[in-house]
């Protein structure tokens, strides 16, 4: 019997680790990774200089890592495991009731060189920085401004975890007192979690954005605070298309592989073909005088604001706005209206994409994609004579990086 | 390459195996391990192979001469002994501690403008621990407690043995020497090594691993907000973390020799149950402690020239133990805080410990176990003290805060299981279960001489756990896997030595 047991000991080791390595080096590599949304590691560049620097060695790493044989089955192996020892975490996601998951570990930034990981608490020089960057852009932009900052999952809805709501107090407190009256400030987190804890939907539980519903109560916060009250459009002046199956960022990230989907919802108002979407980039070029000036010139555009591609996808998101993108443009057609109508300049992170198209029924849009680190807006209001500013900037942003400290 | 790596694992190792099992002949079969061991080795940074290569040739060579004169000549011998264990330790000191007496000199004014420190000098993983392995063949060989090896191959084999290469054990060339020629390889001894390289290693992915997390953690709140908490929760995790991280490496690479016929010494003897700092080292990187006993205190004259003398030995082997550990100065005073407690406990505080009751006995053990480990993770020993002053509630907000002490709640059950397995406990009960262990075939005592295995016949009861021991192995291994996958790189703690 011990002979038995030897014997199957060593085969079955020898055969886990044979079979692993001949599925590893047979099985074609994968590009991209559908079910966490990146880029997957490929083989390394060989040359005897990378491998004397140790650069090659340290990619095959991660070339194995990504290209392991039943790499996301493992992966959700790992979930159950740290499940079972009772951590309610995994790689910083926080899971809670009903499925729901928050981020609670994030890169905090204190300076270009130096940046933190993993790490709950935040820099508060982060933050006040940010805040005195945007007071500071609203004083002297001369356009009428309003601030919206979304708060993290991990924030709207502390009530399905246990984790302590210590670091949200302390940002909430430093935010909701440090705005000057022209950066118009509107305080999201009541109202989110009041909306949270009466079970609305409106904050995904796999993904780190609001829901559209989530968005349509900023923006009649927004509208409010821009004196437009009585222009709010109720809800039923959408008609609504569910997309089921949506697994956002934070489900990747989490690896909890049990946890449902999302469930993404569209709201139209039935006019979105007489809206055009344009993407714009910035090139030099040679002006009148032979001197370089920079140049604005679409490279896509397209109608409405809705990419329906991506909704077959895994980033489901990305439909609104054709995801990331610097600088964009929101137009309605002038058919039957009197003339132009007023430009509002966005200056955003992810969540203003599915604002988008409720403020579109009201203003011509020009959105710049602040955390990207476009930061000289008000170069861009001359430009396209914009009135008003909205900057929409999602409360991890403002501790992980210092772009809106340099709005200017 | 690290043994805890996907690369290694799913690489390497069916790669060497299958090459080394392939080809019948012991010699060749040296042949195989050597070279793979040089990839092995040369995989992060190909350039110090040539380093290595140089001290294991110049030993090699070294070593005809000593064997020659050793009975003749004593003289000669030892003559050519020096100038063997100078080329080696010459490469130890320039590349570990150059750069270290540079910037200690830098800081006399007048020499800060003349001197700079070498560029690119980067730390060959391991050479701490080779060096240590080359200079007991060329000791022993002048001892003439051992036989000069002709073979190169064999030697660079013994030198360079990837289980054991890069983060020890210690193994001294007289332990293996026989087992370089005339190694044995079955069966039993190749699952008992499989058994042993899976406990090790999930030892380190699952249990070390998971215990830097925290640590981590907690030492990164102290710089947002510094609490008692946080700071006992380093010194805990940090205990935990370097205990499973270094004991889990030793089992990996005495389980991967039995699986090539190599039966090594032991290294980890549950170091935490100890009740004095004397039996921690007993039982804490044995391979070391013997090192420095057999080739540095004895030959001083350890404790047979009277008590005076005994101090200064013991003063000389824990500066260097702590040197050893590092070129920076808090692993000299982590060294030298180990050689104080020493000396106090034999002049006077074993005595008193003997009288107290058991439980307070290891609580002193391992309080000042884990004040050693700050001194020990703390490079910088201002970070250091301020983490040791914090334990008693100097220079902190609060003794804790809301986010730190659900860090630790939900450390609990890690800490429960790393605690208890840090003891015999799971092992004992385990091998009771199977009516024998498991992992007994190729163990040896500390003279490297064979432990017989009884094989007295399983039960019902045994046959099912023998089972059950196969398929908890797989587990481990399965779960492992699945960490590797999705974490990012781990490289063990005691690599930078």
């Amino acid at each position: 019997m011990k002979k038995i047991c030897n014997l199957a000991t060593a085969v079955l080791f020898s055969v886990v680790i044979l079979c692993f390595s001949a599925a590893f080096a047979l099985l074609p590599d994968n590009a991209f990774s559908d079910e966490e949304n990146r880029v997957l590691a490929q083989f390394p560049e060989f040359t005897w200089e990378r491998l004397a620097d140790g650069s090659f060695s340290a990619e095959i790493n991660e070339y194995f890592a990504d290209q392991f044989p039943a790499r996301d089955l493992l992966v959700g192996v790992k979930g159950v495991t740290e499940t079972l020892m009772l951590r309610g975490e995994n790689n910083g996601v926080l899971l809670g009731r009903d499925g729901q998951l928050a981020v609670r570990r994030f890169k905090v930034y204190k300076s270009r060189l130096e940046q933190t990981d993993d790490m709950d608490y935040y820099y508060e020089d982060t933050l006040r920085l940010n805040v005195e960057g945007i007071n500071a852009w609203a004083a002297e932009n001369g356009m009428e401004t309003v601030t919206v900052l979304p708060p993290r999952t991990v924030d709207i809805a502390s009530s399905a975890f246990s984790y302590p709501d210590e670091i949200t107090r302390a940002m909430h407190g430093t935010l909701a007192e440090g705005f000057t009256d022209e950066a118009g400030f509107i305080d999201l987190l009541p109202l989110f979690r009041e909306k949270y804890d009466a079970g609305e939907y409106v904050f995904l539980r796999t993904d780190h954005h609001w829901t559209t519903l989530g968005a349509y109560y900023a923006y009649r916060e927004i509208m409010k605070a821009f004196g437009m009250e009585d222009e709010i459009l109720p809800p039923e002046a959408f008609s609504t298309e569910e997309v089921p199956d949506f697994y956002g960022t934070t489900w990747s990230r989490a690896g909890y592989k049990f946890v449902g989907p999302d469930v993404l919802e569209i709201w139209t108002a039935g006019d979105e073909e007489r809206f055009t979407t344009t993407c714009l980039s910035e090139k030099m070029e040679k002006g009148e005088d032979g001197k370089p000036v920079k140049a604005l010139s679409a490279y896509r555009s397209f109608s409405g604001w809705l990419v329906r591609d991506y909704l077959e996808g895994k980033d489901k998101y990305g439909a609104f706005l054709d995801g990331t993108h610097n600088i964009q443009t929101v137009f309605r057609d002038t058919e039957g209206t009197s003339g132009e109508r007023e430009r509002l300049l966005i200056l955003k992170d992810s969540f203003a994409n599915t604002l988008v198209p409720f403020l579109a029924q009201h203003f011509d849009l020009v959105i710049l994609n602040l955390a990207g680190g476009i930061t000289d807006a008000s170069r861009y209001a001359e430009e396209f004579g914009t009135e008003r500013a909205l900057i929409v900037y999602n409360w991890e942003n403002l501790i992980t990086n210092t772009n809106p400290a340099s709005l200017r | 390459m690290v043994f805890s790596s996907l690369i290694f694992l799913f690489a390497f190792l069916p790669v060497t195996l299958v090459l080394y099992y392939v080809i019948p002949n012991r010699k060749a079969r040296n042949w195989v391990l050597f070279v793979l061991s040089l990839i092995f080795y040369g995989w992060g940074e190909p350039v110090y192979i040539l380093v290595m290569l140089a001290s294991i040739t110049s030993a090699w060579a070294f070593g005809f001469p000593i064997a020659k004169y050793r009975e003749s000549d004593r003289k000669r011998a030892r003559v050519w002994m020096a100038l063997s264990l100078c080329c080696n330790l010459t490469a130890l000191l320039f590349f570990k501690y150059a750069n270290f007496f540079i910037g200690n000199l830098r800081l006399l004014p007048f020499l800060t403008e003349r001197l700079s420190p070498i560029e690119g000098l980067t730390l060959p993983i391991g050479i701490s621990f080779y060096t240590f392995q080359i200079m007991s063949y060329t000791i022993d060989l002048y001892r003439g407690e051992t036989d000069v090896q002709r073979n190169y191959v064999a030697f660079g084999a013994y030198v360079t043995l990837f289980p054991q290469l890069i983060a020890g054990p210690i193994v001294r060339y007289r332990d293996v020497d026989d087992q370089l020629t005339e190694r044995r390889e079955t069966l039993p001894l190749f699952s008992s090594g499989v058994r042993r390289f899976i406990i090790g290693l999930g030892k380190k992915v699952l249990i070390g691993d998971a215990c830097s997390r925290v640590y981590e953690y907690a030492r990164g709140t102290a710089q947002f907000h510094p609490t008692a908490a946080a700071a006992w929760m380093v010194v805990i995790f940090y205990t935990l973390h370097i205990y499973y991280d270094f004991s889990g490496y030793s089992d990996m690479a005495i389980g991967l020799g039995r699986m090539f016929g190599f039966r090594f010494l032991e290294n980890f003897n549950y170091p935490y149950i100890s009740s004095s700092i004397t039996e921690f080292w007993r039982r804490w990187h044995m391979s070391l402690g013997t090192w420095f006993k057999e080739y540095v205190y004895i030959p001083l004259g350890g404790n047979r020239a009277g008590r005076l003398k005994q101090y200064r030995n013991i003063a000389i082997v824990w500066f260097l133990t702590g040197f050893w550990h590092g070129a920076s100065w808090n692993f000299v005073l982590w060294g030298v805080y180990f050689g104080v407690l020493l000396m106090l406990e034999k002049t006077f505080l074993l005595k008193v410990l003997e009288k107290l009751p058991r439980v307070f006995r290891h609580l002193y053990a391992l309080l000042f176990i884990g004040f050693g480990w700050i001194l020990f993770s703390f490079t910088d020993l201002r970070a250091g003290w301020a983490c040791f002053l914090s334990l008693f509630g100097g220079g902190v907000e609060a003794f804790s805060t809301p986010v730190v002490g659900y860090e630790f709640l939900r450390a609990l059950p890690l800490l429960a299981v790393a605690a208890i397995g840090a003891t015999p406990l799971p092992k004992r009960i385990w091998d009771g279960l199977c009516g024998c262990d498991w992992t007994a075939e190729g163990a040896v005592d500390e003279k490297g001489r064979e432990i017989p295995v009884s094989d007295a016949p399983l039960g019902l009861r045994g046959k099912i756990f023998g089972v059950l021991t196969t398929v908890l192995c797989a587990g481990i291994l399965l779960c492992v896997t699945a960490y590797l996958v999705d974490s990012t790189f781990s490289p063990f703690l005691y690599f930078i030595f």
